[in-house]
């Protein structure tokens, strides 16, 4: 069974009121939930409600997917970024948590390690960059088309979006001096 | 090359960018989902609603209107939720960490709404003018549950869940 068909299968089984397919899809997309809130720049408070408020919304449109259900994830990344949005419309102004800090997580604590490293350049990139690589960053790894969606991209931007913000991460691996591979002596 | 394809690609995790395996574990470590966001996502089944007509958001001036609204929470968001022949609309003011609801039923009628948030569940009623109030709502996903007086046999209206 292909992953569209095992995606279709959960959203029929929840609309039948069977919790378990309801935990499949809870399973495969709430990481790209939760990465979709992250990567606009929500803190983790915000972005706790605003994957709720998705969720919740999905609980209610469950009938109303007809031949579409495999685009679940699609629908639900749009709806995430849809509801970021909504929040970052109703904040107060720049203050503790505002975007450029809260978009990547906490600043890893001690000694500067190499994921660490890695983890505080995306926080340093472009807005545009540090957002496609948070979605690329999740797992299980969503779709081209997820990714558009949770980003309001055309799905043709995906790819050539990747390709330069990486470009971009390696350079900036070189300025400060890391090895763009690890275990390279 | 189709969309398609890529798609393929894609749930193949055709991904093998040793740097981006590396990014991976990074957003792992340092920006994890917390577990109660998944289990309040698993727990957001429980508030499925099945014979109840569903009122959408038509209107959020921080989305729609955003240049009159009042960054820093000052003043009262707007929201309108409509169903056919029925608007609800409501202004909401912060009070710290808990919200004001202040509210109308349009056309106007009694009602016995329950305004479902974090914090439980809250019954108001609305008066002959469709008018209510509800206080001490928490912020985050919220909704109204209306029983309406107009047509006390009808199934009850449910309004689109919105995070405030």
């Amino acid at each position: 069974m292909d992953a569209s068909t095992q995606v279709r299968d959960l959203v029929r089984a929840a609309a039948a009121g069977d919790p378990r397919g309801w935990d499949g899809l809870v399973e495969r997309f709430a990481p790209l939930v939760w990465s979709t809130a992250r990567a606009h720049g929500l803190s983790p408070g915000e972005a706790a409600d605003a994957a709720q408020t998705a969720w919740l919304q999905l609980a209610e449109r469950l009938d109303r997917f007809q031949d579409d259900q495999d685009r679940v994830g699609e629908w639900l990344a749009a709806t995430a970024r849809r509801e970021s949005r909504r929040t970052l419309g109703a904040a107060r102004g720049p203050g503790p948590g505002a975007p450029a800090a809260a978009g990547a997580g906490a600043a890893p604590a001690g000694e500067p390690e190499r994921e660490a490293l890695l983890w505080r350049i995306v926080r340093d990139l472009s807005e545009h960059c540090r957002r496609i690589l948070r979605l690329l960053t999740t797992v299980p790894p969503p779709s081209h088309r997820e990714v558009a969606a949770a980003l309001g991209l055309r799905v043709a931007q995906v790819q050539p979006a990747r390709a330069t913000c990486l470009q971009e991460f390696r350079r900036r691996m070189a300025d400060i001096g890391i090895k763009t591979t690890a275990g390279d002596s | 090359m189709s969309d398609d394809f890529n798609e393929e690609l894609d749930t193949r995790g055709r991904d093998d960018d040793p740097l981006m395996e590396e990014l991976r574990r990074a957003a792992g470590r340092f920006d994890p989902q917390p577990p109660a966001v998944l289990e309040a996502a698993r727990a957001s089944y429980s508030w499925r609603t099945i014979d109840a007509e569903l009122a959408e958001l038509a209107f959020d001036s921080v989305v729609d209107r955003p240049a009159t609204t009042l960054r820093g929470g000052e003043g009262p968001r707007l929201l309108t939720f409509a169903a056919p022949g029925l608007d609800v609309e409501v202004e909401v003011s912060r009070e710290g960490p808990r919200r004001r609801l202040v509210g109308q039923v349009v056309p106007p009628q009694t009602a016995q709404i329950e305004v479902h948030h974090g914090g439980g569940v809250e019954p108001v009623q609305a008066d002959e003018l469709g008018r209510f109030r509800a206080e001490g709502i928490s912020a985050g996903p919220v909704r109204l549950r209306c029983r309406l007086g107009a047509t006390p046999g009808g199934r009850p209206v449910v309004t689109q869940w919105v995070s405030i």
